[in-house]
């Protein structure tokens, strides 16, 4: 497991500090995708490094399967590598099968391994075809596909991805969010930052969720939807209403706390939206029906990730402008 | 079980690799374009043997240098100090390239040391410079210089003593480079105070005495004792002057390699 205990980072110059990280306590067990959430400028890249080991924390431990990256940093190394989706980190000059071979042997994998992990690495990715071609010639989409296969190279215990699909085809995404699952299902521990929720909804068991540097909460995202009260949209679509059912939908919202909205659609149908955290289809539907009205459709919007995200930032105050 | 060890795998994996992206890179202008270099200073040095002394040296110089053969005492100096200044750019600046090239931050990942692969880099340095320094001396030899003969195995020796020196300074400087963010000055300012202190075209002796006592901070200064022992004078290998150039080389690449953590560190939290 991967453990950091009030890990704090702060970068100097010689007019100002700046604190990026400021307390994390993270655990990152085999096993597992978590999820590192936060806006812009929260810490996540920065987490990421210091648990790569490419920077050094200003206090707080870390430990990686009980080592101390500071004293073990040869073994620790031989155990996690890192994927950050905004960052070259191959050589232009190479071949994508030459520059999987470097680094497997930066990575000391013996020869008789290396050979076939290169060859079904460029498979996984997508790129036995454009294996013998110089980077300097592959599209961008391309260069971020042999970066994920070199992030692989090692067969790491712990897969630290920073933005790992920023650029990448949806087909490649998708390839890769489920590599990220099958590495996960097989033993590895995977800590996941990415600006797509969705991907984070999909891959994540756990998510930290942190602003400023602080953590504000964590927990699956079904909790940390549940926790920011972010509130399910209700619609209904009501034939032929009367006055009487846009009285009892409007008394309904008011009973509740919740934000109406009434429309009319083109064929006059009433459409009725409910905003509320609380479970509010059913007493909708109810009282529609008792004003007389005939139920033509109900959709229910969960509350989404982002939902939860962006209102717990809100509640921190940290929203950027 | 790999059958080379890692430190070998990865010295020689850096050898490979900086070969075929030179070789990509430059197929032919860099090869002639650093050996422009230290043509021109034989055949400079040629034509003012030959237009400013009328093709003979003072008695001072006999005495100061242990030779009457100015052209073979310069095509001696330019050849050590091209082996000098392309070692530096080669090892020195590895890690500020690979800084630039997006590339840092997945070396330092690996588990790789630092010394392995830049003793890679090193390898692949002194090869490519053993060709250039070969057509260098071919050009001296056709224009009349002729540097003293000595045994293959007291070369052998001068050239390592001198590549050791260069490895250490090459090491520190790789450091001071990328805590500075930038090669050019860095490099420069090293090569014109080695061109002065170290006795690469004229001998030291001329220098006031500070700057002679400064020379011997710098381990290229006894190297090229060395170098000068056997090449030029013909005298072999003085032990002493050798003892120094290996032991500040070695001191420098300890000092260096100390430093680097440091230094990587540096640049990483700079490009934060």
């Amino acid at each position: 497991m991967i453990r950091t205990v009030g890990l704090r980072k702060e970068f100097r110059t010689r007019r100002a500090t700046t604190t990026a990280v400021a307390g994390l306590t993270l655990e990152i067990p085999r096993g597992r995708v978590t999820g590192l959430l936060g806006l812009n400028g929260a810490g996540k890249t920065t987490t990421i490094k210091i648990l790569a080991t490419l920077l050094r924390p200003t206090a707080g431990t870390v430990l990686v399967d009980d080592l101390d990256p500071l004293r073990d940093a040869g073994a620790v190394r031989r155990r996690i590598n890192l994927i950050a989706g905004g960052e070259r980190m191959v050589y232009a000059r190479m071949t994508g099968r030459e520059n999987l071979w470097y680094f497997g042997r930066l990575y000391d994998v013996p020869g008789a391994v290396l050979r076939p992990r290169v060859a079904e690495l460029l498979e996984l990715v997508g790129l036995s075809a454009a294996a013998d071609t110089r980077v300097e010639r592959y599209s961008r989409g391309m260069t971020q596909r042999l970066s994920i296969a070199r992030g692989l190279i090692n067969d790491p215990a712990y897969l630290l991805l920073d933005e790992p699909t920023l650029g990448l085809d949806a087909p490649i995404a998708r390839d890769l969010r489920r590599v990220v699952a099958r590495l996960a299902a097989e033993g590895t521990g995977v800590l996941l930052t990415s600006h797509y929720l969705a991907e984070v909804e999909e891959l994540c068991q756990h998510v930290y969720v942190i602003a400023g540097g602080h953590h504000l909460t964590a927990g699956s995202p079904a909790e940390l939807t549940a926790r920011a009260g972010c509130h399910r949209s209700v619609r209904v679509t009501v034939t032929g209403a009367g006055p009487e059912v846009a009285a009892a939908v409007e008394s309904l919202a008011a009973d509740l706390g919740a934000a109406a909205v009434l429309d009319r659609a083109a064929d006059g149908s009433l459409v009725a939206s409910l905003s509320h955290p609380g479970e509010i289809a059913g007493p909708l539907a109810m009282a529609v029906v008792g004003a007389g009205g005939t139920l033509a459709g109900l959709e229910v919007a969960e509350p989404t990730l982002e939902d939860a995200i962006l209102a717990l930032n809100d509640r921190a105050g940290m929203v950027s402008a | 079980m790999s059958v080379l060890s890692f430190p070998v795998q990865v010295g020689w994996a850096t050898f490979r690799r900086t070969w075929r992206v030179t070789r990509r890179a430059y197929p032919w202008s860099y090869f002639i374009g650093t050996l422009m270099l230290g043509v021109f200073t034989v055949g400079l040095a040629h034509l003012g043997l030959q237009a400013i002394g009328g093709g003979q040296v003072a008695a001072g110089f006999t005495a100061a240098t242990g030779s009457a053969d100015y052209l073979g005492y310069i095509t001696v100096g330019a050849a050590a100090f091209m082996f000098t200044t392309h070692g530096v750019l080669w090892v020195g600046k590895a890690l500020i390239e690979e800084q630039r090239a997006g590339t840092l931050g997945a070396l330092l990942l690996a588990p790789a040391r630092r010394l392995p692969y830049l003793l890679g880099f090193a390898g692949f340095a002194f090869t490519a410079i053993a060709l250039e320094v070969a057509v260098l001396l071919g050009c001296a030899l056709a224009l009349g210089a002729r540097p003293a003969a000595m045994g293959a195995s007291q070369a052998a020796l001068a050239v390592l003593t001198l590549g050791v020196a260069v490895f250490g300074m090459s090491v520190v400087l790789g450091g001071v480079m990328i805590t500075a963010g930038e090669a050019h000055i860095t490099q420069n300012t090293v090569f014109f105070a080695i061109a002065l202190l170290s006795g690469f075209t004229f001998p030291r002796q001329d220098l006031p005495v500070v700057l002679q006592w400064l020379g011997e901070l710098v381990p290229t200064t006894a190297a090229m004792d060395v170098i000068r022992g056997v090449f030029t004078t013909g005298a072999g290998v003085p032990p002493g002057r050798a003892a120094v150039a290996v032991l500040l080389g070695l001191a420098y690449t300890a000092a260096g390699l100390a430093y680097l953590p440091r230094a990587e560190r540096h640049s990483m939290e700079r490009n934060h």
